[in-house]
């Protein structure tokens, strides 16, 4: 609790969003924790049934929102809980990866990867690396202000 | 022109004892805007035209007239499409929201359609309009007793101009011979690789100067042949609550993400949420993005084979595949 605190300072303040799958990542997430591996502490975790049900809009709707980063974990192909669940994830998460930049959101701030129950250890890198990343990049600036360009774009319609 | 008025005219003819409505356009209010015409008389054929004003796509309005339609009688649907609006026929025959053998498809080669609002910059006078041709590169207007020839760029919708398939996909009778497409198979969208060429920073700007008109009004959404929702659309659900009734620009961006992502790997192009867009949003350009991805990633695009998937409905079992 008091490291926590420490870590929480102004320059700090980072909110990352974990979905982590019931059957592997989140109890990968478990694991470290069981094992007390060192873990940074920004990453805010939800649980859902599978990676199949990773609404790509969830990501969105938190990076609109303001979350710095958003983490998609789940079974490794081929594991799914439910076989495929994944694999119709795998194919979300690439669009939506692709497709960030275009709106001006900063594909670094999105990942999705695959971490098995037993795998504390990766767990522990993943976490430690993505969140790293997100503090490189800083806070989100989100969508909520009109830039009031003075020059606006003219686009070849 | 008359031509094909007439040609159209007798096709639905010969089978109209078969269906129970004709999709079609017709004249509306004055001589620039065409309007849609559902046609349950035979006498009624004859206010059917076909000509570059015609600018709606009829299949937008195939879902709902067959869910409306008398289930008894299973009758047939007549409808006139574009090569445009045929791969949005095609789409919704893929996803199984329309049976092919419930619809009688009429297919006109088309050399484009003319964006209403850039004709009434270009000519704010315009009131007597006699007859509007494509030839080549140049539009030809006769209005109010003259001649006038624009280039394209003018006056054509944004889809026209990079429209890679001007001659129906699908069709039961074709009217009049098939054009040649404008653009290259694999021509980029100029729109779409402008932004692409800004910086990160700059494309978050623009759309957010963009999405700050938005009113929320869903035109895009209704227009939308693909979004087949309509009323029970998650953005106007109170259960899951995805959108609140702010008017923030993040909330307005975040019913324009909705469209994006349910339309991922279904939008065919068909520009109709631009075309009712109050506020001129380029709301096209976020679908063929999304678009460019697809075809990237799956080597796939909507609304051309009806025998095919959307790729976000089925998956790879390969380990590392995508």
């Amino acid at each position: 609790m008091e490291n926590l605190q420490q870590n929480s300072t102004e320059e700090q303040k980072i909110r990352i969003i974990g979905f982590l799958c019931n059957w592997c990542s989140y109890g990968g997430a478990d694991t470290a924790g069981v094992c007390r591996f060192k873990q940074p502490t920004d990453l805010r975790i939800i649980r859902i049934p599978c990676t199949g049900r990773m609404d790509p809009m969830f990501a969105i709707k938190a990076l609109i929102n303001g979350a710095d980063g958003v983490l998609v974990s789940g079974c490794h192909p081929n594991d799914c809980h439910y076989s495929v669940g994944n694999f119709y994830a795998r194919r979300r998460m690439e669009a939506l990866k692709r497709f960030l930049p275009f709106v001006g959101i900063d594909t670094q701030r999105f990942h999705y990867t695959w971490v098995s129950a037993s795998e504390g250890q990766v767990w522990q890198q993943v976490v430690t690396e993505f969140t790293e990343k997100i503090h490189q990049l800083g806070p989100n600036p989100g969508f909520h202000i009109n830039p009031d360009i003075q020059q606006p774009l003219s686009l070849a319609l | 022109m008359n031509d094909k008025n007439k040609i159209i005219k007798q096709t639905f003819q010969k089978v109209f004892d078969d269906l129970e409505v004709v999709l079609g356009w017709k004249q509306g209010f004055d001589s620039l805007h065409m309007t849609p015409a559902f046609i349950r008389k035979a006498s009624d054929l004859d206010q059917l035209v076909f000509n570059p004003q015609c600018v709606q796509n009829l299949s937008g309005y195939l879902f709902s007239t067959l869910k409306a339609a008398d289930p008894e009688k299973q009758g047939k649907i007549g409808i006139c499409v574009k090569g445009c609006d045929s791969r949005s026929l095609t789409a919704l025959i893929q996803e199984g929201l329309v049976e092919r053998d419930r619809v009688y498809i009429v297919g006109i080669p088309c050399e484009g359609v003319v964006d209403v609002k850039k004709l009434r910059n270009l000519k704010p006078s315009l009131t007597e309009i006699s007859g509007i041709t494509i030839e080549a590169d140049e539009v030809v207007i006769e209005a109010d007793g003259k001649t006038e020839r624009f280039p394209i760029a003018d006056v054509l919708a944004h889809k026209c101009l990079q429209c890679r398939y001007p001659n129906p996909l699908i069709y039961d009778a074709l009217i009049g011979e098939p054009v040649t497409a404008r653009v290259a198979q694999d021509a980029a969208r100029p729109a779409v690789e402008q932004l692409d060429a800004l910086s990160l920073e700059a494309r978050r700007n623009f759309w957010l100067t963009e999405m700050d008109r938005c009113i929320r009004c869903y035109a895009c959404r209704n227009a939308c042949p693909m979004c087949v929702c309509q009323d029970s659309c998650i953005a106007e659900t109170r259960s899951p609550k995805w959108l609140s009734q702010r008017s923030d620009i993040s909330e307005k961006f975040l019913f324009h993400m909705i469209r994006t992502v349910h339309l991922a790997g279904r939008c065919t192009e068909c520009g109709e949420c631009m075309r009712v867009c109050p506020v001129d949003i380029p709301v096209t350009l976020l679908m063929e993005k999304m678009n460019c991805i697809v075809k990237e990633l799956f080597d796939y695009e909507a609304g051309i084979d009806p025998e095919s998937k959307p790729p976000l409905q089925t998956y790879d079992s390969s380990k590392t595949g995508i």
